[in-house]
């Protein structure tokens, strides 16, 4: 039974009336699973954001051996957050922010690309936030968010496929002369005073990654990351690869987990790209120069 | 969200017992996202607003020498406080307590270390 609907919000408002329980599948790029409870959204699941699940495993706030034993322990996953918490492994009140963050940021991730069509399904476990998110609450924090992201020059689809890259001055805050949103230039003196999470995301930038990899490496949200990547801009910390967007094509880049030797090593020495040759037999690299021969 | 109490919303109410406490809210530090709130939500402040400021303030403040993480803030008008409070998470991005204070019923200070006191509470 799929309703008929304008919109996946008009969709979800239609579901909530009826007080529906089951899955709504949307396809698309990235497309998605949103899960329903009562009409209310418990859960949704996308390649284009963490879930839940990720936010906890990735930094380590449930270890992976917990976690395996205590889906062991409650196999049905919507249960599973209830034994989490009677476990001792995270408090009701974190958890019901974990979740709900995740549903609020999937959401957001998967407006930032058309949606192809959707159907509804019967139930499928999953972990969700209780009792869940009012699909008009929902509908306006994800407009909130698009909007909130338009005054940088760039769509906030666009801004997702980019791959950030450290400023050569990193280190220097506000060395950048002009950087919209900067106001005064900022004393330059390392990056000690930054915030933690500053830092951890500074250490996942490298001119390859998208925003979505490093939420999935650090095991954050997609629009926090946005966010704060938009404010290390700011203070001159990071440039966005201008020309680096690659359509709809998925990130290769690889997933690295925070503190590891990949995550914060230095970039692998790059040297001078072959000179071409007319009439070689190479391909037309992507962004070669004109006339370098 | 819902018609049930959760955890979250119960330790929201139990901090409006403090003296003075007009409304409060558990705001995301980084998107502004509000998770619950209690009271008065227009004494608590709005989310966006809340979270912006504070990291305006932190990144201000670290840039002239402050050593470590935003604590709290408070601001002062003349008939209320308003007070953001960092709320520590073993892991994930930082949390705000945001919080409304009658001026007449408040003291400021027993306030600020009534409510700190119970920051760990709010996520139990």
């Amino acid at each position: 039974m799929t309703p008929a609907a304008r919109n996946v919000p008009a969709l979800l408002q239609g579901l909530r009336e009826g007080e529906f329980t089951g899955t709504v599948r949307v396809s698309g790029s990235p497309g998605g699973m949103i899960h329903l409870r009562d009409g209310l959204v418990g859960a949704i699941e996308t390649p284009g954001a963490p879930s839940a699940t990720s936010v906890l495993l990735t930094p380590g706030r449930i270890d992976d051996a917990a976690w395996l034993a205590a889906c062991a322990a409650e196999p049905d996953a919507d249960r599973l957050g209830a034994y989490l918490v009677s476990a001792g492994l995270i408090g009701a009140a974190e958890l019901e922010v974990v979740c709900t963050a995740a549903v609020f940021d999937a959401a957001f991730a998967m407006t930032l690309s058309p949606v192809g069509g959707w159907e509804t399904g019967e139930r499928e476990p999953t972990l969700l936030t209780t009792p869940g998110v009012e699909p008009r609450h929902l509908t306006e924090e994800t407009t909130r968010r698009m909007t909130s992201l338009t005054g940088s020059g760039r769509t906030p689809g666009e801004l997702a496929r980019l791959r950030p890259r450290l400023t050569k001055n990193e280190g220097s805050v506000g060395a950048v002369a002009g950087v919209p949103g900067a106001g005064a230039p900022l004393a330059p003196r390392g990056d000690a005073w930054l915030p933690r999470r500053y830092r951890d995301l500074l250490g996942g930038v490298n001119g390859r990654r998208t925003p979505r990899d490093l939420a999935f490496a650090l095991g954050r949200g997609l629009y926090p990351v946005l966010l704060d990547l938009i404010r290390l801009e700011a203070l001159g910390l990071v440039l966005w690869e201008a020309g680096a967007a690659t359509g709809d094509r998925p990130s290769t880049a690889p997933r690295v987990t925070p503190g590891s030797p990949a995550a914060t090593g230095p970039a692998p020495a790059a040297g001078p790209l072959p000179r071409r040759r007319p009439g070689g037999a190479s391909p037309a690299p992507d962004r070669g120069e004109k006339g370098a021969t | 969200m819902g018609e049930n109490v959760t955890a979250l919303q119960s330790s929201l109410d139990r901090l409006l017992d403090s003296p003075g406490v007009t409304g409060v809210a558990l705001v995301d530090a980084v998107t502004g996202l509000v998770y619950g709130a209690a009271g008065d939500v227009v004494e608590a402040g709005d989310g966006t607003e809340s979270s912006e400021f504070a990291t305006l303030i932190a990144e201000r403040l670290g840039a002239a020498g402050a050593e470590g993480e935003l604590e709290s803030v408070v601001l002062t008008s003349r008939r209320r406080h308003q007070v953001l409070f960092s709320v520590v998470r073993p892991a994930g991005d930082p949390l705000l307590l945001t919080a409304g204070l009658d001026r007449d019923r408040s003291n400021v200070a027993l306030a600020l270390r009534g409510i700190g006191d119970r920051l760990a509470e709010v996520l139990a």
